[in-house]
């Protein structure tokens, strides 16, 4: 289940691990909170290339092009060019 | 209920003077000068104050991932593919309301960790190579170390966040990938190949019986291998990055397959100049990353201003990316990117901005004549400025982020100085820098005042209105001295008197050798300074000195661990000569194999983590195709030998040469006993207090000690013009420098002094039995390495000044003496007035570096117990300034018990 909270979102502004600035009304929210203006930032748990390790949390593969590295699914894929969204 | 020592003192009728020169008014003295930042400044700054110390790993992965991917090839290009990749991917983050743009990561105070340095303290503690690293004595200075619990450190883990190395906050969702990550290092970073090498030096034990003692403070090849140096900005501001890409591919050709009669290394030109290209690609993808961003942000935003800003930030990037500045603002753009790329690239405090008021003045002085723009919005990003630098974190381990630089990262300025020519330096853009100071008082960066009589009073008066802001800041540096200090050090690489004028501040503290480079912009040619040298404060670190003298007290042995650290001397130590002469000794022996172990883990990092972006805006690398490992930068004799608890072993000597020696007092066991026994206190761990008037008595103590610890505290002190005390400085002073110059660095190169204490002397004070000076466990010591102990200064600043200045400060890198002084003793101009006059008596004594803590200790006394309304103060530590609620409990009992100063 994808969570809609702010450090999943392009709307959120990230300030530190805990808290940012919701884009839209320029307030400082939790990162954690549920973003009502969510919008999915492109992270690889979205990507086609990523398969989660179903035995270690927070851990997977990226195979991309073929070859695999090891990848986790919270890590932001903005600057990814092989970012391919499922 | 056990009594305190100041209810002894009050008891017997004893004083030590915390204020001196009269009494300092009842009522809370508030700073007499406060100035507000720009709107937009004011605003930014309001995130940071709220901003916790945040770290996650696109970097290290990213770096990882492509290192991995290139077994066997050239490890210069292994290297430069693993930042190109690590770069590109770093996600953008542009802040609303920010003129100038790009940050470390993608956090307001954003660092990560860089496993191939160092993996062990942040491995789960079951890793064999966590195990290791305990064993050998790196983890041991972390058991003494402590990070304020206030401000952007993450002291403890909450919610979703952790808390690593007790700063730093990380999502509970990178944690697996930080370990998977840190094994792919076991074995591989410079911690660890470093240690398998350097346990092939004779005496090894004795380093790990050094390490585990704390008699010295941290290794230095994998802690923080770079910094404490001045950067250099002129190649990408002459050329642009485009114009360095051809350079280097035009070099190429004409080095490609050539030795050029060196066999060993003139075959790695063209590997050097691949590399040279291989990381700028990298640097310019995420210059371009931030710029498609804000062009992403303006297409959205609808607000008319900021889409504007956001619009120009975009074209301000696109066009830095590949070309020369053409505007003030590009080109201040432009260093913030150059600083940050450089910090992105190692693990590195210390690493400092220079004279941007002589590097910047080119764009200053065109767009100021052209109507470009205005002084007031030159003082607006001048102030973005303090911001960024403040918010720039260095991720390392508690003893080294908290023990040692108290969270600080020491992104320096200088100014003043002079010119090429020999004349005053000081320009209208160096005024606004220090007034921005004033305005924007935030802990970064410290400003250098480089002192010289030709400064024009008014600016002396402008630094004199920032001092009394409470910034800590400016320091003065004096600039004679520091000349002489390099053409005496750096003459033999080459250095001309021309050439030490356009020398500056690297670190807090560090003199640090630089270059002229003549820069071009629109016909017209400026020489404009620059770092030239390779890091410093890098070698061997921090020796305690009242450690090295306790063990020849006690015949080797650590009395507090039961370790044995050195070889017994056994001697019966029957005159004061003989027990200086042993103490010298054995400071011989830690400085020995503390040099040959940390020049095999620097020569590691030079094989397989040589710096490249760095390398390539450092003169003379792109010129001769050889980076920082093979030598070359302009001056690489730039290794040192640091001291700590200089003040309070020289006052632990001069006791013990008065009542053991001379006077004969007392008897080497006797005083043998009552610093085992702690004059009859408890340790300063035990009731968590560390400044001495806080000490208490054990529960059952007898008067036995009390006389004597009396006479250890009224025996002659540095810091009063005491030629007894001050005599045994001069003698240290002229040995310990000259000493220096004989170990090797692993450039061949000889090494200096280097005396700063940054946090040192509360962690090492932490670690060392009572001395004999009075002083009592776990207490810290004198801090800096020139300012007086505690209370004992009682004749006045000129007084401590002549005693500081008895020794000749040429001959060492840096010396460092530091005064606190109450608001009322200087309000005013009169006030001022008399600040400067104090300065310049300093100068013209030959003092080198002062600085002033403008504070009233009740103020520090209420910071302490009321840390919530105190979020912005700062306070002057060593050689820098940091937030009150940033730095730790025993630096903070130290600020309070220092002697404070109610009439200059
Ligand atoms: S291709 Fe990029 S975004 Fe996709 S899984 Fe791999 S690293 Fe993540």
């Amino acid at each position: 289940m994808e969570e809609k909270i702010y450090r999943n979102s392009l709307n959120f502004v990230p300030v530190d691990v805990a808290k940012g600035i919701d884009r839209s009304t320029g307030k400082r929210v939790n990162a954690d909170d549920i973003d009502p203006n969510y919008e999915r930032m492109p992270k690889c748990m979205h990507c086609k290339n990523f398969t989660l390790n179903e035995e270690k949390i927070g851990l997977g593969i990226c195979s991309m092009m073929g070859k695999e590295h090891l990848a986790y699914p919270d890590m932001a894929a903005i600057t990814c060019e092989g970012y391919d969204e499922k | 209920m056990a009594k305190s020592f100041k209810e002894m003192l009050a008891e017997s009728g004893q004083e030590l003077e915390f204020q001196s020169g009269g009494k300092a008014p009842d009522k809370l003295t508030p700073r007499e000068i406060i100035w507000e930042a720009h709107p937009r400044i004011e605003k930014l700054k309001e995130i940071y104050m709220d901003s916790l110390s945040s770290t996650n790993n696109e970097f290290p992965y990213w770096y990882t991932r492509e290192y991995f991917q290139h077994d066997n090839e050239i490890p210069v290009i292994r290297r430069a593919k693993a930042l190109k990749t690590a770069f590109s991917h770093l996600t953008p983050l542009i802040y609303p309301g920010e003129l100038m743009t790009m940050r470390k990561g993608s956090f307001f105070r954003a660092s990560f960790p860089m496993p191939w340095l160092s993996e062990g303290f942040y491995m789960a503690n079951e890793s064999s190579f966590y195990q290791e690293a305990l064993k050998r004595g790196s983890a041991s200075v972390d058991e003494h170390s402590e990070f304020g619990q206030g401000g952007g450190n993450v002291p403890k883990s909450f919610g979703k966040v952790m808390s690593i190395a007790g700063k730093f906050g990380m999502r509970q969702e990178e944690i697996p990938v930080l370990l998977e990550l840190a094994k792919k290092w076991e074995g591989k970073s410079v911690d660890d190949l470093g240690n398998k090498y350097e346990r092939m030096v004779p005496d090894y034990d004795v380093k790990e019986a050094i390490m585990r003692s704390v008699v010295c403070m941290f290794d230095s090849g994998f802690t923080l291998p770079q910094g404490r140096e001045v950067a250099n900005y002129y190649y990408p501001l002459e050329y642009g990055f485009e114009g360095i890409k051809k350079i280097a591919r035009e070099k190429k050709s004409e080095v490609a397959g050539k030795a050029d009669g060196d066999g060993m290394v003139g075959m790695n030109r063209l590997y050097n100049y691949e590399a040279v290209i291989i990381a700028i690609e990298g640097v310019q993808k995420w210059i371009n990353n931030y710029a498609e961003h804000a062009t992403w942000l303006a297409a959205r935003e609808k607000d008319a201003t900021q889409k504007k800003e956001y619009q120009d930030i975009a074209e301000r990037l696109f066009w830095i990316e590949k070309n020369q500045p053409r505007t003030f603002i590009e080109a201040f753009q432009m260093i913030e990117t150059i600083h940050l790329a450089i910090l992105n690239e190692d693990a590195i405090s210390g690493l400092s901005a220079g004279r941007i008021g002589q590097v910047l003045y080119p764009w200053f002085e065109q767009d100021i004549e052209a109507g470009r723009i205005t002084e007031d919005e030159v003082l607006e990003l001048l102030e973005q400025d303090r911001l960024i630098k403040t918010s720039i974190d260095c991720f390392a381990s508690v003893g080294v982020v908290g023990g040692v630089l108290s969270g600080n990262t020491f992104n320096t300025l200088s100014v003043g100085g002079v010119n090429k020519h020999g004349k005053t330096a000081v320009n209208k853009l160096e005024y606004l820098i220090v007034k921005a100071g004033g305005t924007n008082a935030m802990p970064q960066s410290n400003i250098a005042l480089h002192y010289d009589e030709t400064l024009p009073d008014d600016f002396l008066a402008l630094a004199a209105d920032v001092i009394k802001t409470g910034c800590g800041y400016p320091a003065f540096m004096n600039n004679d001295i520091a000349e002489q200090f390099m053409i005496n050090h750096y003459g033999h690489e080459g250095m001309t008197i021309e050439e030490a004028r356009s020398w500056a501040i690297g670190g807090c503290l560090e003199t640090s050798p630089s270059c002229w480079k003549p820069l071009h912009l629109n016909g017209k040619e400026y020489f404009i300074p620059g770092g030239a040298g390779q890091p410093t404060s890098v070698g061997v670190h921090f020796i305690a000195m009242p450690k090295v003298l306790e063990l020849v007290l006690f015949n080797g042995v650590d009395k507090r661990s039961g370790i044995k650290v050195f070889e017994p001397h056994n001697k019966k130590l029957e005159t004061f000569a003989e027990l200086f002469e042993q103490f010298k000794a054995y400071w011989e022996k830690a400085v020995d194999v503390l040099a040959l172990t940390n020049n095999i883990q620097h020569d590691v990092w030079r094989k397989n983590n040589m710096a490249v972006f760095q390398s390539l805006t450092k003169p003379d690398c792109l010129d001769s195709g050889h980076l920082i490992n093979e030598l070359g930068y302009r001056y690489n004799a730039t290794f040192n030998v640091e001291s700590a608890g200089n003040v309070t072993c020289i006052n632990t000597l001069a006791a013990l040469k008065k009542l053991v020696y001379d006077d004969k007092k007392y008897t080497f066991e006797e005083m043998q006993d009552a610093i085992e026994n702690n004059f009859g206190f408890k340790t300063a761990h035990e009731i968590g207090k560390f400044s001495l008037m806080d000490q208490e008595k054990k529960d059952d103590a007898t008067k036995k000690y009390d006389k004597m610890h009396f006479e250890c505290l009224n025996a002659p002190k540095y810091g009063n013009d005491d030629f007894y005390a001050d005599e045994i400085l001069l003698d240290w002073e002229n040995w310990f420098c000259e000493h220096s110059e004989t170990i090797e660095s692993l450039y061949a190169e000889p090494m200096y002094s280097c005396q700063i204490s940054v946090s040192t002397h509360g962690a090492m004070g932490s670690a060392t039995l009572a001395t004999f000076d009075g002083r009592l466990q776990g207490t810290t010591f004198a801090d800096a390495s020139l300012s007086a102990y505690p209370g004992t200064d009682k004749n006045g600043p000129f007084a401590l000044m002549n005693s500081a200045a008895i020794w000749d400060h040429s001959m060492s890198q840096n010396s460092q003496l530091n005064i606190k002084v109450h608001p009322s003793a200087i309000k005013g101009p009169e006030g001022s007035k008399k600040l400067i006059e104090l300065v310049r008596g300093y100068m013209r004594k030959g003092g080198f570096h002062v600085q002033f803590n403008i504070v009233d200790s009740k103020v520090l006394k209420d910071a302490q117990a009321n840390p919530q309304n105190y979020r912005d103060l700062m306070v002057r530590v060593a050689g820098f300034t940091q937030y009150w609620v940033e730095i730790g409990k025993q630096v903070q009992d130290e600020l309070i018990a220092r002697t404070e100063y109610e009439s200059v």
